[in-house]
């Protein structure tokens, strides 16, 4: 149920790395509720873009406003205010599956534990991994591993998530475990931003679908409308590519 | 004197080899950490700083130092007991050697969980505590071992500032009864008999961290 709010709002956004410009003028409001999926070739920023979003990367000119956060020295609010899962996962290695989930609760949220392994569980519980809670990240698959990310950054309850390629470093066979997991996430009515090459997934899931390349949004459309009749020469040579 | 007599006399010494060990670990381990921590996180004139402390303590021979701070100091109205010279000498040089593990263990974590732990929320130093240093010091768990190895040998150089270690000990026993095979071996064995329970821990600490459950730092994990 896509609202009227705006959560995040993107204006006239630019970054440069050195003489690289990654970024060029984006902008972009997402509604809460709404689901966007972000495609486009390497290199054409969408990664950089939702990194941006939560601070982990530095931006020269624009503005990002999260649920009204937009002060840039208010980071710990604006990024407990957005969760973000990683290609990589980026799990903890040398702490349990659970102790993966509280930590963030116990460390910024200030949970006694008791109450962050509630949390924790019933977060696990939702991406249906909750028997693996006191493994350690090692001894699971990598699909495995991504749904206990995705729970990781919902113990914090974020007001969106952003999901940077979720699916890319998985054996197929892993994929769908993990996309059925944010597409659970999405009919929820969370606000997701997600990179992703999953097409299919975008066509189910997707209210809007944004294609980027060099830095740019060259369109962004409804998912019908994105995959029978995109308007933009280098979109259609991008779909063609893929599909 | 008998073998056994002699390897009794060299044991009187032990004490002051076990002292000045331990208190060379409490300067070994702490400047190690802070050292190689800061080497790490700091940019510019700060961190060539830091590294020209390190590099102090590690490009010079502990020997020297300790002739420095012994006899040279008081030169200058500085006296300080040769317990706490050798340990700080000892404990610094081995300690500049550490800080180094300390900064590659640190550089050698995967970029990705700070990034993990920056995009929950955590402030840095929380994520220093509970993310990088509890795998920096499983990392490093096999390296400390070899350090502590290499400090408690190096304690036999404290013989040489009046100091009646081990060492010590088998000069003034070599000085009543000339008889360096049997002094000399006792010496020897005096030391193995301290060290290679250390190398048989070491080895299963090291078998215990390779194993990867990670259960060794979920402990540490949980204490902070």
């Amino acid at each position: 149920m896509v609202s009227n709010d705006v959560v995040i709002a993107v204006k006239g956004l630019n970054k440069w790395y050195a003489d690289f410009q990654a970024l060029k003028e984006i902008d972009l409001d997402v509604m809460k509720g709404e689901q966007i999926v972000i495609c486009g070739p390497s290199g054409s920023g969408k990664s950089t873009l939702i990194r941006c979003i939560n601070r982990l990367e530095s931006f020269q000119e624009g503005s990002i406003r999260v649920e009204g956060v937009a002060d840039q020295n208010d980071l710990l609010t604006l990024r407990r205010t957005v969760g973000m899962v990683f290609q990589q996962f980026n799990l903890f290695p040398h702490l349990t599956v659970l102790r993966n989930c509280t930590l963030a609760l116990t460390r910024a949220r200030g949970l006694e534990k008791a109450a962050a392994e509630d949390v924790a569980l019933s977060l696990l519980d939702r991406v249906r991994i909750r028997e693996q809670a006191l493994k350690y990240p090692g001894q699971l698959s990598g699909g495995q591993q991504q749904r206990v990310a995705i729970a990781r950054a919902l113990c914090m309850s974020p007001k969106a998530m952003l999901f940077d390629e979720p699916t890319s470093s998985l054996d197929p066979e892993m994929i769908k475990e993990v996309l059925d997991v944010m597409a659970d996430l999405a009919s929820d009515g969370m606000t997701m931003i997600c990179v992703t090459h999953e097409m299919g997934f975008a066509r189910r899931v997707a209210d809007r679908v944004i294609f980027m390349d060099q830095g740019r949004i060259v369109e962004a459309a409804k998912p019908d409308i994105f995959f029978e009749a995109p308007r933009n020469a280098r979109t259609r040579a991008f779909l063609h590519q893929i599909l | 004197m008998s073998f056994f007599d002699i390897f009794r006399g060299i044991l009187e010494g032990m004490d002051v080899t076990l002292t000045v060990t331990f208190m060379g670990l409490c300067f070994a381990i702490p400047f190690g950490l802070v050292a190689g921590i800061l080497q790490h996180f700091l940019k510019g004139a700060s961190r060539a700083s830091v590294t020209m402390i390190i590099e102090f303590w590690r490009s010079t021979p502990v020997l020297v130092l300790m002739f420095m701070f012994y006899y040279s100091l008081p030169t200058v109205g500085i006296y300080l007991s040769a317990t706490l010279v050798a340990a700080s000498t000892l404990g610094l040089h081995v300690g500049a050697y550490g800080s180094q593990s300390v900064r590659a263990a640190l550089q050698a974590l995967d970029r990705g969980q700070v990034e993990a732990g920056f995009a929950l929320g955590l402030r840095r130093p929380a994520i220093l505590w509970t993310i990088e240093l509890p795998q920096m010091v499983r990392a490093m768990l096999p390296t400390f071992v070899n350090q502590l190895i290499q400090l408690v040998k190096g304690t036999s150089l404290v013989a040489l500032i009046t100091m009646s270690d081990m060492t010590h000990r088998a000069k003034e026993i070599s000085q009543l009864t000339f008889d360096p095979p049997a002094i000399y071996s006792a010496l020897l064995l005096a030391y193995f008999i301290l060290l290679y329970p250390i190398t048989i821990f070491g080895r299963w600490l090291e078998r215990k961290v390779g194993q990867g459950s990670g259960k060794l730092m979920e402990d540490h994990g949980r204490g902070v």
